[in-house]
């Protein structure tokens, strides 16, 4: 069993419960045990925009939070891991501003010392855990389901910072969902922006990115719309109807969070997946056996 | 008036436009500013169809220095992040940098912050977060809240006072 502290974010704990509540469930079953810490913030990545320094001793705080516990990071939330990668990659590298921020770090007592591994969801389940681990749990296969994936534009972009799949041509998701017998299946949208970061100031403008990506989802004629991300998610399940009055179009794709689609092919019970809290039509698959 | 209208009579400001290089060398070694204005970047930009966000252009007005004119501008915050135009610029240029540090300078230089970026950073500063714990509703609406989900307690700073302290202290400080 190897152990992470779970780095929640913002987003997932205040909101998006339905990811942290799969994510609890799931990654127990594969032998990774998560471990709860006290004291996390932000990781800076939503307003850097408003300053970037910020974000830099947010992330570099939050890491070394994490280190005195000698452990390594889950992050689940793309953006949460850009940031912390950033930051980890910018200290490590540049001497001035490691000891810049690991002077503000020392009035909390805490040292940013670049120890500790950060990992999201997909890099965990598909490189740590492995495929066949998760092909082993595959209880209740899903027939051939055939979904779109997501990933998140801070997920595999910029891929100097070190990102967990490829930035044209990610596949790990994929990967993972032909392992509980799913149907994944490239579309040339797939790479879109969600807009999510757009809510803060042009609110309007992200739901239409969302609208028209969801859109094009809908007339291929996906049974299925998988994320990783909890602001992605947020766009397109969350605001689904919203977002589809944007394009003018009536909006039924079902939404789920990547772990949400394991937990239910290992048989674990909706209520426990947070299922009901997607607002998105996930009842017309008839996955969940309330 | 678009940005280019805006740029046609403006004088360079080679300091601003030095600061801006010294902070993105400083931030990430491999980025150039060897910019040939290809527009590949404008090609894959997903604020542009929408939001005409031009990222090309935008490193041709660092390159002349006028920087106070974007700093004026609205279209630096269209911007969505979303990494395309760094990711596949053939010159290791990186619009996104640019535009981050951008914004950073307006905010700095006391413009007004649009939309919801000041109450994201008022919650950053009091709770740690750029929200607070909200209670959601179900598909078959339902309240629910983290507890009655058996989600344990959420993680924030517990010293808030000191955790406010760092962060004033930090605010002012530059890249």
């Amino acid at each position: 069993m190897k152990s992470y502290v779970l780095y929640p974010g913002c987003v997932m704990p205040t909101e998006q419960y339905a990811y942290e509540m799969s994510i609890r469930e799931v990654l127990p079953l594969l032998e990774i045990k998560l471990v709860d810490l006290k004291d996390f913030s932000c990781c800076g990545e939503p307003i850097k925009s408003v300053n970037q320094m910020l974000s830099l001793a947010l992330s570099a705080r939050n890491i070394a939070l994490a280190e005195k516990e000698g452990l390594d990071i889950f992050a689940p939330c793309p953006m949460c891991h850009l940031a912390l990668s950033e930051s980890k990659r910018i200290l490590d590298s540049d001497p001035a501003m490691n000891e810049k921020i690991n002077k503000f770090l020392a009035d909390e007592g805490l040292t940013y010392m670049g120890k500790s591994v950060i990992v999201n969801t997909l890099d965990l389940l598909h490189d740590i855990v492995g495929v066949e681990n998760i092909k082993k749990l595959a209880k209740k296969p899903l027939n051939e389901l055939k979904v779109a994936t997501h990933y998140g534009c801070h997920l595999i972009r910029p891929s100097e910072i070190g990102r967990p799949d490829d930035s044209e041509n990610p596949q790990k998701m994929e990967k993972i969902l032909e392992a509980i017998g799913a149907k994944p299946l490239d579309y040339p949208e797939k790479l879109d922006c969600c807009g999510g970061l757009l809510t803060a100031n042009l609110p309007e403008s992200a739901l239409t990115k969302t609208g028209q990506k969801l859109q094009k989802v809908q007339e291929q004629g996906f049974d299925a719309f998988i994320d990783t991300c909890p602001w992605c998610h947020r766009q397109y399940d969350s605001k689904q109807t919203k977002a589809g009055e944007t394009v003018a179009a009536k909006l039924e794709v079902p939404v789920f969070y990547l772990t949400q689609l394991l937990g239910l092919s290992f048989g674990i019970s909706s209520d426990k997946l947070g299922l009901d809290l997607n607002l998105s039509p996930v009842d017309k698959l008839n996955l969940g056996g309330k | 008036m678009g940005i280019v209208d805006l740029t046609s009579m403006g004088e360079s400001q080679v300091k601003l436009r030095n600061e801006i290089n010294e902070r993105l060398s400083r931030l990430q070694d491999e980025i150039s500013d060897y910019c040939y204005q290809c527009a590949k970047c404008t090609s894959g930009c997903e604020a542009h169809k929408l939001l005409e966000l031009e990222p090309h252009k935008i490193v041709a007005l660092l390159k002349r220095g006028l920087i106070d004119e974007m700093i004026n501008s609205d279209v630096i915050w269209t911007c969505m992040s979303c990494f395309k135009c760094r990711e596949r610029c053939p010159q290791k240029v990186a619009p996104v940098e640019i535009l981050f540090a951008l914004k950073n300078m307006a905010v700095a230089s006391g413009k007004q912050i649009p939309g919801n970026y000041t109450a994201m950073l008022q919650s950053v500063l009091s709770i740690g977060l750029i929200q607070d714990v909200k209670s959601i509703t179900t598909r078959d609406n339902k309240t629910k809240s983290r507890s009655d989900l058996d989600l344990p307690e959420i993680s924030k700073p517990t010293d808030s006072t000191k955790f406010q302290m760092i962060l004033s202290k930090l605010a002012v400080e530059k890249v």
